[in-house]
């Protein structure tokens, strides 16, 4: 079993690398996988990332969260706030208890009273959004570097960590341009330069919530809600308080999540999460629920943010482009080996477009690349929804007693 | 009767709903190391009763005492912790875990905080060679059988300790085969003490497994037999239930017409992978005339309903009456008068939290009483749905009720109700009397044969054997998507017709 999934794991590994360096060599683009890129990468996975494991407690006990981005929002205005009184840490903790006050507020809505689920968190995005824009207005206001919509810089910073000795011939290596071996050592380089406290930890909770969730009775338990809570009930779980429990600690990573995005930015900002919440909820369906694929998600959407953020001479979107072509043409190679002729026909077209499109333009506007992870999202769900294995009971509200 | 210990002994147990009065004053007495059944029409309260039992639901008065020792229950795990185990009706199953994981949880064997995996798989085994039940702990219940679930379900009580075991219509969903395998379990379980409550309204299966028999009618008990020592047959039991004379189940008579209703030529259907569920099968069906399709669940039967009903896309050729409909939609199927009991209530008949009178609208959506024109007619709706709960017996306080506050049996009745309304010329059935206890069970099949008379066609698809022989003009065996024998329900018996459905007997 762990013999298999490492070997997959590598598998996968393996194939993304062989398909950036194949995207480098053919557009000379160094940045694509050079080591500041991949480390920005990671700052940019990180709250997604955050966010769809937040998704994941949530839904694995039966609850869906689509008021992630709120609670991350909560997250964002917790940091900016205690971050700018007390220090980075006192931001940490204050988003993480922000958010969780958010996944409390749900636990009480869905799980107590029963409400829809879909129709309570969106209240909890709604009233997230009002709530600290209102808050800001009342104490950033007249704050010295505060304003209407932002906070004041947040005082101190999270201590990251950069091994020379890894980096140093790396990035050497990276430059030399040798294919896959020179965007393996700017991919390697990139995890250990300028990594953050907070993306280890981001890390160790991926692990630790793989452990827990699936090698002990405790994520047993809490999952069994999620797929039979009338079972569960029947044999004595008490679901009521592990729905509770997944809930608030749902709420509490994707403060976690929020807090981050303060941090990396030094202030609150007014919309700063931008969507990632439900980016994140994307992620985890993308990861068929499951930590592994929801970090891959992350990760995926974190690259294609930063390549369009430190873009100098619009080439990295070209070069996303290709990529996406490549991508593309792969998937259509593995449709037609599946026997599936139409999707692969579909597949094969779009490629063509795309590299249609990266031969003729010089140039691509920033804003493909922003939607970029949308369309990535629609494609994964539209050719993978079939073999994903969401939990059984999600999103249907139980009522102790009820029998089914 | 004996001056052996009593297991579970329930004095004056009352349990109230809003509207209905579930228990009223039952009384039971179960020895220790015996098969005790409880029989009960649906609606009698039995699995109320045992509910109670086992700490689901609370009883407003009365005492439960367990080996001699008065308790009280808050929760199931209560009951557990006592001995007690209950095995479901509806199985009580996570689809996506794997047998290990379903048998362990709520009581897992730890190492640290870690889930011993290997430790619970050593147990299960055990536990599973003791008592005869063979299952792999690490596939997933979503790829097992029916009789594989039931097993696990017996495997979870046994691997909590317990020592009295609660089964709660255990062979409602099994074939004749699997049926003799749960009762060999029973009788093993017995030798190693333990005892068995058992309830169920089938009662020739009562007669061959109980050691005693209690009757509740009515919410409450009316008496105990012991079939051991005094002389009781199915007929007396069915009496105690219902509380008058029964009327006899069956009444043969040729009313098969000329015309042709329904007319399927070379119908297949096929799995995601390409493999044939319903492999290239044609039959007919004239008026007035019932085809009944004998086979174990999962060869094929829920698929052929299904694409007759156009609710799943097939090859093939399907006519009705005159009419080729094989690409019509289903609302149309149903407007030309074709009504559909599917195999799956909760799944495909009813809305769980809607009304019984907007569940009566439900597939007969277009038609009256349910609308005229573009708009819907709730006033005759309702009252339409008041002529079904009259006619077919749902017990039920109002039509306003959800459709989930009923038991499973009302729910078929309303159903069954709801189908035959309107004049059908075609009704496709499956187990039409699936959960409905012998009272009702009779009616319907008089509400089934009335219609014959005047010309319905049925294809019936049922488990129960016994109602497929005694109601159907032809019985086709459907093995693996294909039909592999007919019989001629005249001279064909359930055993002749279970070998068949196997595969056993080829050359039957």
């Amino acid at each position: 079993m762990t013999y298999l999934k490492s070997r997959r794991f590598i598998g996968a590994a393996f194939t993304a690398i062989t398909m950036l360096s194949i995207t480098r060599t053919i557009t000379g683009n160094g940045d694509l996988t050079s080591t500041v890129t991949i480390a920005q990468a990671l700052v940019f996975a990180s709250p997604i990332a955050l966010a769809g494991l937040a998704g994941i407690w949530a839904e694995r006990a039966g609850v869906i969260n689509i008021g992630l981005e709120g609670m991350m929002i909560l997250g964002t205005f917790g940091a900016g706030w205690a971050g700018w009184q007390w220090g980075v840490w006192a931001g940490v903790l204050a988003g993480v208890i922000f958010g969780a006050i958010g996944g409390l507020l749900l636990a009480v809505a869905a799980v107590t009273f029963g409400v829809d689920q879909i129709i309570a968190g969106t209240a909890i995005n709604l009233l997230a959004l009002g709530l600290t824009k209102f808050l800001a207005i009342l104490l950033f206001t007249n704050a010295p570097g505060g304003g209407q919509a932002q906070s004041p810089p947040i005082k101190g910073e999270i201590p990251t960590f950069t091994i020379d000795s890894i980096v140093g011939p790396l990035t050497t290596l990276h430059e030399q341009g040798i294919f896959f071996i020179s965007d393996l050592a700017g991919i390697v380089a990139g995890l250990f330069y300028n990594l953050s406290l907070l993306t280890i930890i981001t890390f160790l909770l991926f692990v630790m919530t793989s452990y827990l969730l699936w090698k002990t009775a405790f994520g047993l338990r809490l999952r069994s809600a999620g797929e039979n809570p009338w079972a569960a009930d029947s044999l004595g779980v008490k679901v009521v308080q592990f729905k509770y429990a997944a809930v608030v600690f749902s709420g509490m990573l994707a403060g976690l999540g929020g807090a981050y995005l303060s941090i990396a930015s030094t202030i609150y900002r007014n919309g700063n999460t931008a969507g990632r919440g439900f980016i994140g909820l994307a992620t985890m369906i993308f990861g068929d629920w499951r930590p592994g694929g929801t970090a891959a998600g992350a990760l995926m959407f974190g690259y294609i943010d930063t390549l369009r953020l430190i873009d100098t001479g619009n080439q990295n979107v070209k070069g996303l482009i290709l990529l996406g072509a490549i991508i593309l043409f792969a998937i259509g190679g593995i449709m037609l080996r599946r026997a599936r002729r139409n999707s692969a026909i579909g597949f094969l077209i779009l490629g063509s477009v795309m590299i249609g499109a990266y031969f003729s333009a010089t140039s691509f506007p920033p804003e493909v690349a922003q939607v970029a992870p949308y369309i990535t999202t629609l494609l994964v769900l539209a050719t993978a929804s079939q073999n994903l294995r969401p939990p059984a009971a999600d999103g249907v509200p139980y009522r102790k007693g009820d029998h089914h | 009767m004996s001056q052996s210990a009593l297991a579970v002994e329930l004095k004056g147990i009352w349990k109230r709903f809003p509207g209905v009065i579930a228990n009223s004053d039952i009384n039971l007495k179960v020895t220790s190391g015996t098969v005790h059944a409880i029989v009960g029409e649906n609606g009698a309260g039995k699995s109320t009763l045992m509910k109670i039992l086992y700490g689901m639901q609370k009883a407003d008065e009365g005492t439960i005492s367990i080996n001699g020792s008065d308790l009280v229950f808050n929760s199931p795990s209560d009951a557990i912790d006592s001995g007690i185990g209950m095995v479901h009706q509806h199985f009580m199953l996570a689809d996506n875990f794997t047998v290990l994981e379903n048998i362990v949880l709520g009581s897992e064997p730890k190492n640290g905080i870690r889930l011993d995996f290997a430790k619970a798989r050593k147990q299960i085994s055990g536990i599973a060679a003791e008592n005869g039940l063979a299952v792999d702990p690490d596939v997933l219940v979503s790829e097992l059988g029916v009789g594989d679930r039931q097993r696990i379900e017996i495997l979870k009580v046994l691997y909590r300790g317990a020592k009295i075991l609660i089964l709660d219509e255990p062979t409602a969903v099994l074939v004749p085969h699997e049926v003799d395998e749960l009762f060999n379990t029973l009788r093993d379980l017995k030798k190693e003490g333990l005892t068995v409550i058992f309830i169920s309204h089938k009662l020739d299966e009562v007669l061959s497994i109980a050691d005693e028999i209690t009757v509740i009618r009515q919410g409450t008990t009316v008496g105990s037999v012991n079939p051991h020592t005094q002389n009781v047959s199915a007929r007396d039991l069915a009496e105690m239930m219902v509380g008058n004379e029964l009327p006899t189940p069956d009444a043969v008579g040729d009313t098969i017409q000329d015309e042709v209703v329904l007319k399927v030529e070379n119908l297949s259907v096929f799995a995601k992978g390409g493999k044939a569920i319903v492999d290239d099968i044609s039959f007919q069906i004239r008026a007035g005339e019932i085809v009944g399709i004998a086979g174990v669940e999962g060869n094929g039967q829920a698929e052929i309903l299904d694409a007759l009903m156009g609710i799943e896309s097939a090859s093939g050729r399907v006519q009705f009456k005159n009419e080729d409909i094989t690409n019509k939609s289903t609302r149309h199927r149903r407007e030309l008068g074709i009504g559909f009991i599917p195999e799956d209530r909760h799944r495909q008949a009813l809305m769980l939290e809607a009304p019984l009178w907007e569940n009566r609208m439900l597939g007969h959506q277009t038609r009256e009483p349910n609308s005229k024109g573009i708009w819907l007619t709730p006033r005759s709706a309702k009252a339409d749905t008041k002529r079904i709960v009259e006619e077919y017996d749902v017990r039920t306080p109002s039509i306003d009720v959800l459709a989930s506050a009923l038991s499973g049996g009302n729910q078929q009745k309303l159903i069954v109700g709801r189908e035959m309304s309107g004049e059908p010329k075609l009704l496709i059935a499956a187990h039409p009397t699936r959960g409905v206890d012998v009272g009702a069970q009779a009616a319907i099949w008089d509400h089934i044969r009335n219609a014959r008379q005047a010309g319905l066609a049925v294809l019936l698809v049922s488990a129960d054997l016994d109602e497929l022989i005694g109601l159907s003009d032809n019985i086709k065996v459907l093995l693996r998507g294909k039909f592999v024998a007919d019989a001629d329900p005249a001279t064909v018996t359930p055993q002749d017709l279970g070998t068949a459905m196997t595969g056993a007997g080829e050359a039957a």
